[in-house]
């Protein structure tokens, strides 16, 4: 079981770090999904989690935002303890961006209504004014062509740059990527990446992705963390984790992928 | 060094044809294999006999008198015939939704309005209702009839007002026109001219159509309250959803209609002012909403778990998911069954003979059976009143085939 206090490369103190998550533990009926995770995110940094399939990574993100809840442990979200109280959940769900494998654009709604609909309704934000931040974020994510559009009228890789440019219509903090290039055609996972690298260059939010895009992990990320069997196995910069891995599990997991 | 070859995509050439006129398509559809030829060589001749028979006896022996000869019976039953102008007025305020409905939404509901007008003016010119025993139809009710024409324009202005064309107002006036038709119907105490005409008198086709539009009107809001709460994850709600919806669903219509009117008496006061027609009513909606219930319910679960979540996910409460993401997805996912539950509410409301209304089945089979001249003749009035069943329910599968169409857009 990973311990972090000797991975966090940042000399980052305990307010530094926008999510700390401490002996999280999770079931699922009696499948022991998560089973004791302890790490930390400092501001600003990107953290890439691979690992096989089951092996709890999408859990684990998943309780960041509180769509899934953890039965043990602690997690902290910007300074908010994740726990029964909804206006808590609310609160921190709306900095906390979040884009899908499967892109979960809302299909009765135009590109420029899906992207709307949370700073009107969650932030109150003026009609106008949202209008006009979403349609530059579409300019940001390349599309903004398709504003009047339907979901339906877009491509895969389309759909998922709308789906990012929804998230960052609220301004989060951090932004968590569930798999968001394993549904797309080959040819159009690049234009996504393309977006995700900027938005990681910017070094505005904190990013979090679940990916298998493995040059992505090499250029962008800070860390990348492993995770098999509701653990983390490992936790390290991109070089090291890939030319100096301390567990053999990962040299596997590598060598199937690769 | 490989030599690089420059790549043409191949010509995109239009499909083989493989239907050579009706002979090429008879013989791939009607004689392709030998077992179609065989069905075809026997059921031809069947339909066409059975055509035969009916359009012989159409155009020959059958006798429409006992339709033309009693309009006003069809139409709104034993409704005192001094004050039969008021069904009249309460027409003439319902065209002005339909003009207004084809000025704002054109296509289906412009087709619909033509439709209509078509049928008001056919019933205001057709020579029905005039030559037969004396019995003439008065000149001002035909004036009446053609009148329709003119609120329907009317109705046309409103909706092609900017100002006055909002859905907004087309909901409101909808409303209004309801409640105003539904008091007139009903008479204003102490108003000359409106004495007050009990639901009991209602009838023929006039009472269906206020129990479709009653029962559809409240049933969808009811329904979607009922499937709300049989997913609540409060216990208590959760329950009495289930029970309500399972016990409506569970018991046949004709049951609860003679409970109406049996049982629920002996639970209210003696002068508790619900009469017989309302009860049914509200009996009629209750079990169209445990319907409708259910098909919105399947609708919510037809639904991608990650619609809800994306929702969450942006901070949404939970309330705005339901009302913002899941219902209105759902909702269109169900169309189809919630209209074919309205359609079949549409027709249920002939079950209120049950309960000694003269609904317009009801109506017809009365006037076949209670005249000697017309004891022949109840094949006429059941087609006559199959057909004009069939035109309502008809227009509304077609109208609910072009609201999906129209809301399937960006579908995937």
């Amino acid at each position: 079981m990973a311990t972090e206090t000797a991975v966090a490369a940042d000399p980052a103190s305990e307010q530094d770090n926008i999510i700390v998550a401490r002996d999280v533990h999770k079931w699922f009926g009696n499948f022991h999904a998560l089973r004791g995770v302890t790490t930390t995110v400092g501001r600003g940094e990107v953290v890439v989690v691979i690992g096989p399939s089951g092996s709890g990574k999408s859990t684990f993100i998943r309780t960041i935002n509180r769509l899934e809840q953890h039965q043990r442990g602690d997690i902290i979200v910007d300074g908010v303890e994740m726990t029964e109280d909804v206006r808590n959940i609310d609160a921190i769900r709306s900095e906390v961006g979040m884009v899908f494998q499967s892109f979960n654009l809302f299909p009765h709604l135009t590109v420029m209504r899906n992207i709307t609909l949370a700073p009107t309704k969650v932030r109150k934000t003026p009609m106008d004014e949202a209008d006009a931040s979403a349609m530059q974020l579409l300019e940001r994510v390349g599309i903004p062509e398709q504003a009047e559009k339907y979901p339906g009228e877009l491509s895969g890789g389309q759909q998922q740059r709308v789906a990012i440019a929804r998230a960052l219509a609220m301004n989060p903090k951090i932004m968590l990527f569930d798999e968001p290039t394993s549904a797309l055609d080959p040819e159009m996972i690049k234009e996504v990446l393309e977006v995700m690298k900027e938005l990681a260059a910017s070094h505005q939010m904190t990013i979090v992705a679940i990916t298998h895009e493995l040059g992505f992990a090499r250029e962008v990320a800070d860390r990348i963390v492993m995770f098999d069997e509701g653990q983390i196995v490992e936790d390290l910069p991109p070089d090291e984790f890939f030319n100096n891995p301390r567990h053999e599990r990962v040299r596997r997991f590598l060598s199937q992928i690769l | 060094m490989a030599t690089v070859e420059a790549w043409q995509p191949a010509p995109s050439l239009p499909p083989p044809r493989t239907e050579t006129g009706w002979i090429g398509w008879a013989k791939a559809n009607l004689f392709g294999n030998w077992l179609s030829g065989l069905v075809t060589v026997v059921t031809v001749p069947i339909i066409l006999w059975a055509v035969w028979s009916m359009v012989s006896w159409l155009v020959g022996p059958a006798d429409w008198t006992v339709i033309t000869s009693r309009p006003q019976q069809y139409a709104i039953g034993l409704y005192p015939t001094e004050h039969a102008w008021r069904p009249l007025i309460g027409w003439l305020l319902v065209s002005i939704l339909f003009g207004m409905a084809a000025a704002m939404w054109g296509g289906a509901a412009r087709r619909i309005a033509i439709g209509y007008g078509v049928v008001t003016v056919l019933l205001g010119v057709l020579p029905y209702g005039m030559f037969h025993e004396g019995v003439v139809m008065p000149w001002w009710v035909r004036a009446f009839i053609l009148g329709n024409l003119l609120t329907l324009g009317i109705g046309y202005l409103l909706g092609s007002n900017a100002k006055t064309a909002r859905p907004r107002n087309f909901v409101l006036g909808g409303i209004a026109i309801y409640v105003l038709l539904l008091l007139i119907l009903n008479g204003i105490p102490g108003v000359p001219g409106m004495e007050e005409v009990a639901p009991r008198k209602w009838g023929g086709l006039m009472l269906n159509l206020i129990l479709a539009v009653s029962g559809i009107f409240f049933a969808f809001p009811i329904g979607i309250l009922l499937a709300l709460g049989r997913r609540s994850s409060l216990p208590v709600v959760k329950v009495l959803c289930v029970v309500f919806i399972e016990v409506f669903r569970g018991v046949p219509l004709i049951t609860l209609l003679f409970m109406s009117q049996v049982l629920v008496p002996l639970a209210l006061p003696a002068n508790f002012p619900v009469d017989s027609v309302t009860r049914a009513a509200i009996v009629i909606t209750l079990f169209s909403a445990a319907y409708t219930a259910e098909n919105i319910r399947g609708g919510l679960q037809g639904l991608h778990p990650g619609q809800a979540e994306a929702a969450r996910a942006l901070g949404l409460p939970g309330w705005q998911v339901t009302m913002l993401i899941q219902l209105p997805q759902a909702i269109r996912n169900v169309i189809p069954a919630i209209v074919g539950q309205f359609i079949a509410l549409f027709k249920d409301t002939s079950l209120v003979y049950i309960v000694g209304m003269l609904d317009i089945l009801e109506m017809g089979r009365s006037i076949v059976q209670g005249n000697v001249q017309f004891t022949d003749n109840g094949r006429e009035n059941l087609i006559f009143v199959a057909v004009v069943f069939w035109l309502f329910t008809y227009t509304m599968s077609y109208a609910s085939r072009r609201v999906e169409r129209r809301l399937g857009v960006g579908r995937r």
